[in-house]
């Protein structure tokens, strides 16, 4: 029943750039990059229980490693970009981590909200670097080595683009099922679940949670990856503590007791954001109202909601 | 016979406030000691120790010959010991198979595997429907912990510490919340399965005298954080200054043979 | 020697502001256990509402050296709004922290555009209306008299509550509620009543202090998120919890942004989020905190 729903999902999202308007279309790239940051980011907090409010940094990561590999370092690849990008993250992430997975619950979220900062106040003031409040340029790569120079920037972006970062969706979630299944995923909820018990049946605490919050960092650069080359720049705001809270707020929409939560999230975030930005000036009240509702009503999210509706279908 | 696990002159203090006074015991292959006392005896600290959790401020403690002080939870449990809690300490969201699961898999060193599917794992599955078995949880392996009852969870408890096949396992109060018809019925299951698995002792923390009689091979005796008497069960109930000490009270039910 | 006295008193005129909010914090934690991430948007919220009270005094001839009161009376007054969102918070409290730290960030979100709404997206000021009240000489130095006045309402409100936690009967409530609810409860006392007055006063002192900073900075919409931050190193560094951290971690804070803005701008905030890392990494409690799990 759920691999009918996936598969139904992936060629409905296949078909998106035939049947839907561009500006729809291109819509759903910052969602799938926010669907890949989000599976890294639920890992550790819906899976290990560890909240931080500095995820965007990694995201940051990403764009400005796209940026500057494309504008400055002159690489092309797509592939490198990404493998590069990801592992720049990870190095990042080593001592930040290292630091922070002594701490838990709201010393973590501090700290975590501290190291964020500290990044965006780098991007922000070293300008030579890294251009400072305007940020650095993000060029079109090449995919698979294929230029698409016939292609305008719309074209490449809801066509050959759209396709990869929607195969590296499913690629990358598929591997992410496997992690949160494996021995080690179940490792990770008994940390989640009671971190002492844990340590008393044999499970190391802090190294499990270092790997997840590595394994997080990357996802969350491939997303910001995908991010950076659909605006074409990076800047400082990715960083921004507001724009992690963000990244909480998507992947509680959506659900993060559940596998599939953070891609509704996404999803669905990035479409209310843009439908309330078109109908009104005010649409972060708007945004935060929905925020507060699902907190108070809905803490389980859309999943929650969907899996409640389906379990009483199935009871009459 | 050398000790599996020993203590010897192990004292801790916090401050001014002295826990445990020159503490020595030893414990060998193939002895179920139970260790005794009023509240506020140390017992606990007693268990921090020999688990690991505390580092004495004097003596040393030893597990198969090597110095164990303050190791910590995971390092103890690699070397071969295991214990559950007087508080039930259960994972609220996993079901009965995952917690086991979860001790099985540290147990064998995979717990690194970040691809293969543990649920689906057989061999994983046959040991932990064993170990479930042992504790008559098998009927529940699918069941969230949580809803277990508080019985059940206690037992949960034991179940996991046992599935990590320790040599040395330490009870702390394994049978209180568990209804009364069933203590010697939980007792004698995990004895007897103790000794089928290859554990090769047990500590068992207690109030209840009845059980402390009917499965010791040796009680230890603490007040104030001394060692009051160590002694096999039927010298220990033989004497009555003892029994006052510990129990505040005589005990009418004596121990097999007295 | 100028240099010195500007930056010592900038910066613990900031402080003093710093330390009006964090107070805040400290309270809401310690009593209730919640970080208020809408902190910030009180304390904008009490600069934009001053800015509109000062005007509008003046406008009905209101003296202009009485304006420091019209900023405090303003900063009170919007205490109103402290019980509407403790209730709101009610519904969060049995629940895991990060629930508690979501609803406070959607607070944040919306008061964004409350703000905007009601102020729109330009930054308001006040003009000069500081000098209204002349200058002062410290040591061998002008200061703004405003800045002093500030500066004695901030240590006098600090007395204040330490007074009132220490010695009144009611402080003492407060403090045992802080340690045990249950057992506060069981001994009669009217817990939901203690939060609500434990969150308006220190929403209270959010917006005092927004107020009252008013006629040196602007107003302006980057407020809210910006001053989080701020107030959270204030907090780390002096400890969760405590009113003594507040006022130390509020004086490292203030002083060091005042001297790093004097030396090397480059490294205002920079070195506050390095500072806020390295406490948290070598004493997580803070200089004042009790040591955590």
């Amino acid at each position: 029943m759920r691999y009918v729903a996936i598969l139904l999902a992936v060629v409905v999202l296949a078909a998106v750039p035939k049947f839907a308007q561009p500006y729809y279309v291109t819509l759903v790239l910052p969602a799938f990059g926010y669907s890949i940051a989000l599976l890294g980011f639920n890992l550790l907090f819906g899976y290990t229980g560890l909240l931080s409010f500095g995820h965007a940094l990694f995201v940051a990561v990403g764009a400005y490693g796209a940026a500057v590999l494309s504008s400055k370092l002159g690489v092309k690849s797509f592939e490198l970009v990404l493998l590069i990008s990801g592992a720049a993250a990870v190095v990042v992430a080593i001592p930040v981590a290292l630091l922070s997975v002594r701490y838990v619950r709201i010393f973590f979220g501090i700290l975590t909200l501290a190291f964020g900062m500290l990044f965006h106040s780098f991007l922000f003031k070293f300008y030579d670097l890294t251009g400072g409040d305007t940020g650095i340029r993000v060029l079109r790569p090449s995919l698979f080595s294929m230029d698409f120079k016939e292609l305008d920037k719309t074209a490449f972006l809801i066509g050959p683009f759209y396709y990869y970062c929607l195969g590296l969706l499913v690629v990358l979630g598929l591997a992410m099922w496997r992690v949160v299944h494996s021995p080690f995923g179940l490792h990770l909820t008994a940390i989640r679940e009671n971190s002492r018990k844990a340590e008393y049946l044999g499970v190391r605490v802090r190294f499990f949670r270092l790997i997840a919050f590595l394994i997080s960092a990357f996802y969350c650069a491939i997303g910001g990856v995908i991010l950076a080359i659909n605006t074409g720049q990076a800047d400082p705001e990715l960083a921004y503590w507001t724009h992690s809270g963000e990244l909480v707020f998507m992947t509680v929409l959506g659900g993060f007791a559940n596998f599939f939560g953070p891609l509704v999230g996404a999803f669905t975030f990035i479409f209310l954001k843009s439908e309330l930005m078109g109908a009104t000036q005010y649409w972060r009240f708007f945004l935060g109202l929905t925020l507060l509702l699902i907190v108070v009503l809905f803490p389980r999210g859309l999943m929650g909601l969907a899996l409640d509706l389906r379990s009483k279908v199935w009871r009459k | 016979m050398t000790a599996l696990i020993e203590t010897v002159g192990v004292g801790k203090s916090y401050g001014d406030f002295v826990a445990l006074d020159d503490v020595s015991l030893s414990i060998s292959e193939g002895e179920l000691v139970s260790i005794v006392g009023p509240n506020g005896a140390g017992k606990t600290t007693l268990v921090n120790v020999l688990t690991g959790l505390l580092k004495p401020t004097a003596g040393v403690v030893r597990f198969k010959g090597e110095d164990i002080a303050g190791i910590g939870p995971v390092m103890l449990s690699q070397r071969g010991m295991a214990r559950s809690f007087q508080l039930v300490h259960i994972f609220p969201a996993m079901t009965v198979a995952e917690t086991i699961a979860v001790a099985v898999i540290s147990r064998s060193g995979k717990s690194l595997d970040l691809f293969s599917p543990a649920r689906s794992d057989a061999t994983v599955r046959a040991t932990v429907r064993d170990v479930a078995a042992i504790f008559g949880l098998d009927g529940k392996l699918d069941a969230e912990s949580r809803l277990l009852s508080q019985g059940e969870k206690k037992l949960l408890d034991i179940a996991s510490a046992f599935a990590l096949s320790p040599e040395v396992i330490l009870l702390d109060e394994p049978t209180s919340g568990v209804s009364s018809g069933d203590k010697h019925g939980i007792m004698r299951n995990v004895v007897d399965a103790a000794k089928r698995a290859g554990v090769k002792a047990i500590i068992l923390v207690e109030h209840d005298m009845d059980l402390v009689a009917e499965y010791s091979s040796r009680i230890v005796a603490l007040t104030a954080g001394k060692v009051l008497a160590d002694r096999a069960p039927a010298d220990f109930f033989g004497d009555p200054a003892i029994i006052a000490a510990v129990v505040g009270k005589w005990v009418g039910k004596s121990a097999k043979g007295a | 020697m100028t240099a010195f006295f500007d930056i010592l008193i900038g910066g613990v005129f900031h402080a003093a502001v710093l330390f009006l909010v964090a107070a805040g914090l400290q309270l809401v934690f310690g009593v209730q256990k919640i970080v208020n991430l809408a902190c910030g948007s009180f304390y904008a919220l009490g600069a934009y509402f001053g800015i509109t009270a000062v005007n509008w005094a003046i406008k009905v001839g209101v003296p202009p050296s009485m304006f420091l009161l019209v900023l405090l009376a303003s900063g009170l007054v919007l205490g109103v709004i402290g019980p509407a969102i403790e209730a709101l918070l009610r519904t969060v409290y049995d629940r895991d922290e990060a629930f508690q730290l979501l609803l406070t960030f959607a607070l944040v979100l919306m008061f964004q555009d409350v703000l905007r709404f009601f102020w729109g997206a330009n930054p308001q000021q006040l003009g000069n209306l500081a000098m209204e009240y002349g200058k002062v000489s410290v040591g061998e130095v002008q200061v703004p008299t405003y800045n002093v006045l500030v500066i004695l309402a901030s240590v006098v409100i600090a007395m204040g509550i330490g007074a009132f936690l220490q010695r009144t009967r009611i402080g003492r409530i407060l403090r045992a509620t802080a340690e045990n609810r249950e057992m506060s409860q069981a001994m009669g006392v009217n817990v939901r009543w203690i939060y609500a007055s434990v969150f308006t006063l220190g929403t209270v002192l959010g917006t005092v202090g927004g107020a009252l900073v008013v006629p040196t900075a602007a107003a302006s919409l980057d407020m809210p998120v910006e001053l989080v931050v701020e107030a959270f190193a204030v907090v780390v560094i002096g400890g969760l919890g405590s009113m003594r951290g507040a006022l130390a971690g509020a004086l490292v804070v203030g002083l060091m942004r005042a001297a790093a803005i004097t030396f090397y701008a480059e490294l205002e905030m920079l070195s506050i989020y390095l500072v806020v890392i390295l406490v948290l990494i070598a004493r997580p409690a803070g200089l004042f905190g009790k040591p955590i799990e």
